[in-house]
């Protein structure tokens, strides 16, 4: 059969739809090691980062594809910090109305890191010294995490790690000095 | 801009995180293909749903213009009124010359009795 015909605007819309795929193909794996690290349970990482997936394509597809990357990421950063406010608000009223109403459905601990589940990197042929990197990343607060995973995992600029945050320069290279203080600290023994 | 540090810590933590992407278990990766598939399908109905708009409001756009066309071209085809009134008036005017036509011979004969009396 011969080829169909297609027209400008359709082929446009055909090559848009394949960058787009490409692009969270690339992203997708980090994005839920991210999540992963950030809310400690493979379920919630999962509806974090497909959260983060739609929202992006609804809100920021049409941008160049350039400026993707950070704002991908500046999704999927204001998903985890959604996350965490809700998981906060839920323990703040479950402690004021006293946890005998609550139903399994609302326990805050249900809602926490599962310390029995092999994290990311737990699981990983490393051992000793991946087991160390999970817990010593789970341990910095959630900024200064970021701040670790955009800049040298992810290889953002400072500009771009601070438009994914939503803060400044000078806050991407405080949270990012701290986390490297830190994680020296934790991880130099495992060398 | 301070370069970044690559001490050996650092260089190992950043090969264990790409390890930790890169060997992801399968049911991680189905559930992030059809997290992809899902938001592609948005944008793809997203780009339908502009594209059956765009062509709905092409073609009543063309509906208009074809309506409006075919009104003033009725417009065009309904003769005037003062036309309309003199077509009137020449169509009273053909019937009494038919009328004159068909009783000339009594308009003759009326015609010679007036003559007559006036004699």
């Amino acid at each position: 059969m011969p080829p169909q015909p297609v027209s400008a605007a359709s082929a446009m819309a055909v090559d848009d739809i394949q960058a787009i795929e490409r692009f969270l193909r690339d992203v997708e794996r980090r994005a839920l090691r991210m999540a992963e690290l950030a809310t400690g349970q493979r379920e919630e990482a999962l509806d974090l980062v497909q959260d983060a997936m739609f929202g992006f394509v609804r809100n920021y597809a049409a941008r160049p594809p350039g400026e993707w990357r950070p704002l991908f990421w500046r999704v999927l950063d204001s998903r985890i910090h959604d996350w965490h406010r809700r998981r906060r608000v839920r323990v703040r009223w479950l402690g004021w109305l006293g946890r005998a109403d609550a139903g399994d459905e609302d326990d805050p601990i249900a809602g926490a890191p599962d310390a029995t589940e092999p994290g990311p990197l737990v699981r990983l042929a490393g051992g000793e010294a991946a087991a160390a990197l999970e817990s010593a990343l789970r341990a910095l607060p959630l900024r200064q995490r970021q701040a670790f995973l955009l800049r040298m995992w992810e290889g953002l600029d400072v500009a771009a790690t601070a438009a994914a945050m939503r803060c400044s320069a000078g806050s991407v290279k405080t949270h990012l000095s701290r986390a490297l203080a830190n994680l020296r600290k934790q991880l130099e023994a495992h060398r | 801009m301070n370069p970044l540090p690559s001490e050996p810590w650092l260089a190992r933590a950043l090969a264990l995180l790409d390890e930790s992407a890169a060997s992801m278990d399968a049911a991680s990766r189905a559930r992030l293909v059809r997290a992809r598939d899902a938001a592609l399908a948005q944008r793809r109905r997203h780009r339908h749903g502009r594209v059956i708009g765009g062509g709905l409001a092409g073609v009543a756009l063309a509906l208009a213009l074809v309506a409006g066309i075919g009104h003033r071209h009725d417009a065009a085809l309904v003769p005037d009124a003062r036309v309309q009134g003199a077509d009137v008036d020449a169509d009273a005017s053909g019937v009494d010359a038919i009328d004159l036509y068909e009783n000339l011979d009594f308009y003759v004969w009326l015609d010679a009795e007036q003559q007559s009396r006036d004699d």
